[in-house]
């Protein structure tokens, strides 16, 4: 692979990386905020926006870790496609019901609000990202430990 | 995305992924088991906070929907000492048996005889704190939604309520204020 593509792929990676580390840190620390951004996309149960809370920005930060670490690339940028695709469809599923909600993809503190299709364009960009890396992941021909063949 | 999806690569793949959403599933439960435990007993010791939530304007007409905040225990001593109000959602004869000292009854049940003359002995800008029979009573949170939709604009929900306010040993009042 060429070193343009090279600097691409660790461009994308590492972006992502930062991108995720931060949003499921800042969300793991304070679940309980988070758990009302989910509950104001008012699609689940009262108690399952504590087990969402709970549990995404693990996700979130560990595909980071894996992201930033450069191991288990693809997985975790599988997970985070996945993800994305469910926010995506959220993000459009609230603004086709008029609701003008925070998007709660980072500080659940925060004052500043994220508009859902501000979110929308966000998490599209997101995905390009994904995307590019994935298929530079599959090129590319640097060493990863268990991806041996790729 | 992968071009061979059903490759023995993107098998491995997949169930990587998926070991990595069980693997953070897991801590994550882990780290907050009890807060999930509380919320699907409904012994949630914060609600999760409703913001405002507007519709946008799709036509001519806004319509809006607001949910009170949820306060805790260690909160209330400072909004009363600023003057918040405590109001008791619960039926008349509970807050007549036992009520948290100070607080008036405005019972859910009988909210639309009694908004009128709330309304006039109580400004809109006056904060409430709505309290009920504890986690698991919705009738403050009922009454809140109500309250803000009558005008009002600080409306907070204490869920420990009145269970947790007495086990707490704080001053309780009996019988009609």
């Amino acid at each position: 692979m060429s070193l343009l593509l090279t600097v691409v792929y660790h461009l994308s990676r590492l972006t992502l990386a930062g991108v995720f580390l931060y949003a499921g840190y800042i969300k793991a620390d304070d679940p309980v905020a988070f758990a009302g951004q989910v509950a104001n996309y008012q699609i689940l149960p009262y108690a399952w926006n504590f087990l969402v809370a709970a549990t995404l920005p693990y996700l979130e930060v560990m595909c980071g870790v894996l992201l930033l670490l450069n191991k288990r690339v693809r997985p975790a940028l599988l997970v985070l496609f996945v993800l994305n695709l469910i926010f995506m469809l959220l993000l459009s599923y609230t603004i086709a019901r008029g609701l003008d909600i925070d998007c709660g993809c980072f500080n659940p503190d925060s004052e500043s609000k994220t508009s859902p299709l501000m979110a929308l364009w966000r998490d599209a960009g997101l995905l390009l990202l994904m995307i590019s890396a994935w298929l530079l992941r599959y090129r590319q021909s640097l060493p990863e430990e268990g991806d041996a063949g790729e | 995305m992968s071009s061979l999806p059903l490759s023995p690569t993107f098998k491995r793949i997949l169930l990587e992924a998926l070991i990595l959403t069980v693997l953070a599933f897991t801590v994550g439960l882990s780290a907050n088991y009890k807060l999930v435990m509380n919320a699907f007993t409904g012994k949630t010791v914060v609600a999760p906070i409703e913001q405002p939530v507007a519709k946008a304007p799709p036509t001519t007409t806004v319509v809006t929907q607001a949910f009170p905040d949820p306060i805790e225990l260690d909160e209330i001593d400072e909004l009363l000492s600023e003057g918040a109000l405590l109001v008791d959602a619960r039926n008349i004869d509970d807050y007549k048996a036992g009520h948290l000292k100070g607080a008036i009854s405005l019972p859910l049940g009988k909210i639309d005889s009694m908004l009128a003359s709330f309304s006039q002995q109580v400004a809109e800008d006056q904060t409430l704190i709505l309290y009920c029979n504890g986690f698991g009573c919705p009738d403050s949170f009922d009454l809140g939604i109500l309250l803000i939709e009558a005008g009002y604009q600080q409306v907070r929900v204490y869920e420990g309520g009145f269970p947790e306010w007495r086990d707490e040993g704080r001053p309780i009042e009996e019988g009609l204020q």
